[in-house]
């Protein structure tokens, strides 16, 4: 049922085209894969003080958000506000999570004696 | 106290013998779901096989069942494994619980044996109540529903009681609270209507709500206490972070259940709440990570058993791969119109059931094993260990081929059948001659031969890991320290 | 030591009871919300309204047809076509639906077949197996579902000799569970499954052929 809508009309969802299955498929595995690339080389980084590690853990978001782009596209998100509101969200929420989890670890580990380490040096 | 290496019930408290008992029924019931899926996974390939003595779906039924019930015998046998240690005093009904284990393992008895012998009933409510409900994952009749919220409700009894008489921890008041919902929830799957938009409505409360939301926090319970006594963490810590797991968990996984309402008749917005809160999913998965890293940076792994270590950190794996990956891959309602109900699902639901729950139960029956047989040695340099490390490579080598083979049956699924058949009776059987989904098949049957090869052998060293071990286990010091 | 006792009681957004409590209101705030969204889906889905229809739609067409402004097929209910030749009260439907589906519970159909998507996957799904193209032309399809119902290990399912079990059905049983699959396939399952061809079930007279036939559903179909 290949048809292409027009911008006035609203759908809830735009399925995805039989062409781009495994466009979907492949993206949304990476998205996930990419996405603990980045938690693990980011926290890598920060546990081992290693901050030569940090630039290939932007390499791997940038992955990811290469895979939500692809993603979204395949599966006709950027036709509607609502689903292009979700990618902007992943792009987001995706980056900034390991962040906010590390500072809840250096901060609930605060008072441990290696813990205390870890929060000097950085 | 008896002698090193031989199981004797003298080394373990009032709860841990309690436990073992389940646990033992825990695995009889892990080979029932090995047998059947066998038979299932034959029956593709042979259709003649068994026919009109056990079908296909009374083999699918008996599988699936087994499986929700060796669970949840796994997660009863482990929080009364933790009980007494975590509230400090003994399991106050200790005699009704040891009641319920034989009410609720005869119970499962009867129905498996009417599963098998009865099979079927007249469409009648009668069938409903004494044969078999229908309903899958729930098929228990309704006087079992019955008889596993009774025993539900006495564990519960048990487990808060026993927590309100001895320490109420926090790992404590997170657990009481999780079976209140998961006994609760139970109920929704209960009752009998004509409407079946209504009637799986309902049924999702049950299922998703318990394996996406409380069992998950069960788990989380589990290795809270894992972190606490065998690593050494301190307990305010774990705590928060089993406070922060649940926040992660209940906020993603609870409104989660609207990625099962976008094709049951279920209004239009769930495709944009099952949407939203599917991007969320991995979010949790993010945060263990994270944490994950951070702790073993700051914590020698050092456990006096390596057998429950190895099948803890499998969990690590198979709940990313199983939950993380293979969710995500078909969540989205956009593809989800063409997977839904293919075997795609199949893929996806062996490797997060067995991912996120078999591994930490079997990790825990082994941590049960050791102190059984008077905390022995476990750990390197083991008389033949190489039982356990073949084991756990054949159940993963046969769950991952498994679940490869019914991905790729389940692309070709939903690419022939759905998008260009429409789902029709011709496009479903057409995709099912397939030479895809034929060597898919045949690749799943080839991997769950490995699968049970893992299980036997599992069972095997279970059984005999162990014996006649002379040097008792080197406890890490966090035990003392905490104690 | 002192200095991180300090930074312990300041970090209050990393503290045990600042999770406790975001615990306890994120469940509680998710669970709200939920039994909202709950009252609603369940006004919505109950049998009558315009999702889920009332169980005497048995006694019409029920057709699957594309609709532009959704951009996916929709069930259409069409003129008067009663179940077996026999219009229904809505008690005797409900009655009839309700056999139906308990005959599908007890006989365990969801262990190989799908229903609305969930079940087994061993046999195909019936949601909208009631506009099955494979029952041939509409006036014969409701003996051939009863027939097939009734006697399915002899009967010609496919080309790889899977097949359906005999599961004493008898002919009343097999009839009301016929009326719930008619039901069922009225219901609005947002567009799932996705490009079916539903059989043809036009009136032969073309003066009389509404504008929901099959051709109409078929026609905007070009993969």
């Amino acid at each position: 049922m290949r048809r292409t809508l027009t911008s006035q009309e609203r759908v809830v969802i735009e399925p995805v085209h039989l062409a781009d299955f495994f466009t979907v498929f492949f993206s949304a595995a990476s998205v996930i894969l990419f996405g603990a690339l980045y938690a693990l080389l980011f926290a890598w980084s920060r546990v081992r003080g290693r901050p030569r590690l940090m630039p290939m853990a932007y390499a791997a978001y940038l992955g990811l958000a290469a895979s939500v782009i692809v993603l979204g596209n395949a599966a006709n998100l950027f036709n509607s506000h609502y689903w292009t509101f979700i990618v902007l969200l992943m792009l987001v929420g995706y980056l900034v999570a390991p962040h906010a989890i590390w500072h809840l670890c250096v901060g609930t580990h605060v008072g441990e004696d290696e813990a205390v380490k870890v929060s000097q040096q950085r | 106290m008896a002698a090193l290496g031989t199981l004797s019930s003298a080394n373990l408290n009032g709860g841990q013998k309690l436990a073992v008992k389940f646990f033992t029924v825990a695995i009889a019931l892990f080979g029932a779901q090995v047998l059947f899926g066998m038979l299932a996974g034959i029956q593709y390939l042979k259709p003649d096989f068994l026919f009109g003595i056990l079908d296909f779906s009374v083999n699918r039924m008996l599988h699936i069942n087994a499986m929700v019930v060796w669970l949840l015998f796994g997660f009863i046998g482990a929080v009364y494994w933790i009980l007494e240690d975590e509230s400090g005093t003994p399991v106050v009904g200790l005699g009704l619980g040891n009641l319920m284990f034989w009410v609720f393992t005869l119970a499962v008895v009867v129905v498996v044996l009417v599963y098998l012998l009865v099979q079927t009933g007249p469409g009648e409510l009668k069938s409903i109540w004494l044969i078999n409900e229908g309903r899958e994952y729930i098929e228990a009749p309704r006087w079992a529903d019955i008889g596993i919220v009774v025993c539900v409700l006495i564990f519960f009894y048990n487990v808060a009681a026993t927590f309100m008489k001895g320490r109420f921890t926090g790992i404590a008041g997170v657990l009481v609270f999780d079976l209140v919902a998961l006994a609760g929830l139970y109920l929704a799957g209960m009752w009998y209507t004509p409407n079946i938009s209504m009637d799986q409505h309902w049924w999702w409360w049950v299922i998703h709500l318990w394996v996406e939301a409380t069992w998950e926090v069960l788990v989380g319970c589990l290795l809270a206490y894992g972190l606490v006594k065998t690593m050494g963490v301190r307990r305010k810590i774990v705590e928060t972070w089993l406070y922060i797991e649940v926040a992660l968990l209940f906020g993603s996984g609870i409104l989660g259940l609207g990625h099962h309402y976008f094709w049951i008749g279920t209004p239009e917005y769930w495709l944009s709440i099952g949407g939203f809160f599917s991007a969320l999913e991995p979010i949790p998965l993010v945060a263990m990570v994270v944490h994950a890293v951070f702790d073993a940076g700051h914590h020698k792994m050092k456990s006096a058993n390596h057998p429950a270590l190895a099948w803890m950190i499998a969990q690590a794996f198979g709940n990313f791969f199983g939950a993380g990956v293979w969710g995500f891959m078909h969540t989205l309602p956009q593809i989800n119109l063409y997977t839904h109900g293919t075997q795609w699902t199949a893929s996806h639901g062996h490797l997060a059931f067995f991912g996120a729950y078999s591994t930490i139960v079997i990790a825990f029956v082994y941590l049960a094993v050791q102190k059984w047989r008077g905390d022995v040695w476990m750990s390197g340099n083991m008389a033949g260990a190489w039982k356990w490390k073949w084991a756990l490579f054949l159940l993963h080598a046969g769950m991952i081929g498994m679940t490869m083979a019914l991905l790729i049956t389940g692309y070709e699924q939903s690419q022939i059948e759905r998008a260009i058949g429409g789902s029709t009776w011709t496009a479903y059987f057409e995709a099912q001659a397939h030479v895809w989904f034929v060597q898919g098949m045949n690749w799943r049957m080839i991997s769950g031969w490995a699968f049970t090869a893992g299980f036997v052998l599992l069972a095997w060293d279970l059984m005999t890991i162990g014996k006649r071990e002379t040097r008792p286990a080197q406890l890490p010091a966090a035990e003392a320290a905490a104690a | 030591m002192s200095q991180t006792q300090t930074q312990t009681q300041t970090l209050w957004w990393a503290s045990e009871s600042f999770w406790k409590k975001m615990a306890i209101w994120i469940t509680a705030g998710s669970v709200v919300v939920l039994i909202f969204l709950t009252f609603d889906t369940v006004k919505q889905i109950t049998a009558g309204g315009k999702r889920v229809p009332a169980y005497s739609v048995i006694n019409q067409r029920i057709d699957y047809v594309f609709d532009d402004k959704r951009n996916h097929q929709v069930p259409v209910i069409g003129p008067e076509e009663p179940l077996f030749g026999k219009k229904l009260s809505e008690e005797e439907a409900m009655a009839l639906v309700s056999k139906g589906k308990l005959t599908t519970q007890a006989k365990n159909c969801m262990n190989c077949h799908t229903l609305l998507g969930n079940g087994a996957y061993y046999a195909p799904d019936l949601t909208k197996s009631w506009l099955d193209p494979n029952w041939g032309t509409k006036e014969t399809r409701e003996q051939k579902m009863v027939d097939f119902l009734m006697n399915p290990e002899e009967m010609l399912h496919n080309s790889i000799g899977r097949r359906m079990t005999n599961l004493g059905i008898t002919e009343e049983e097999a009839r009301a569970t016929v009326a719930f699959l008619k039901w069922m396939s009225s219901i609005d399952t947002n567009g799932f499954p996705y490009n079916f061809k539903p059989i043809d079930q036009s009136d032969p007279a073309p003066a009389a052929a509404p504008a929901a036939s099959a051709d109409a559903a078929a026609a905007p179909v070009q993969q």
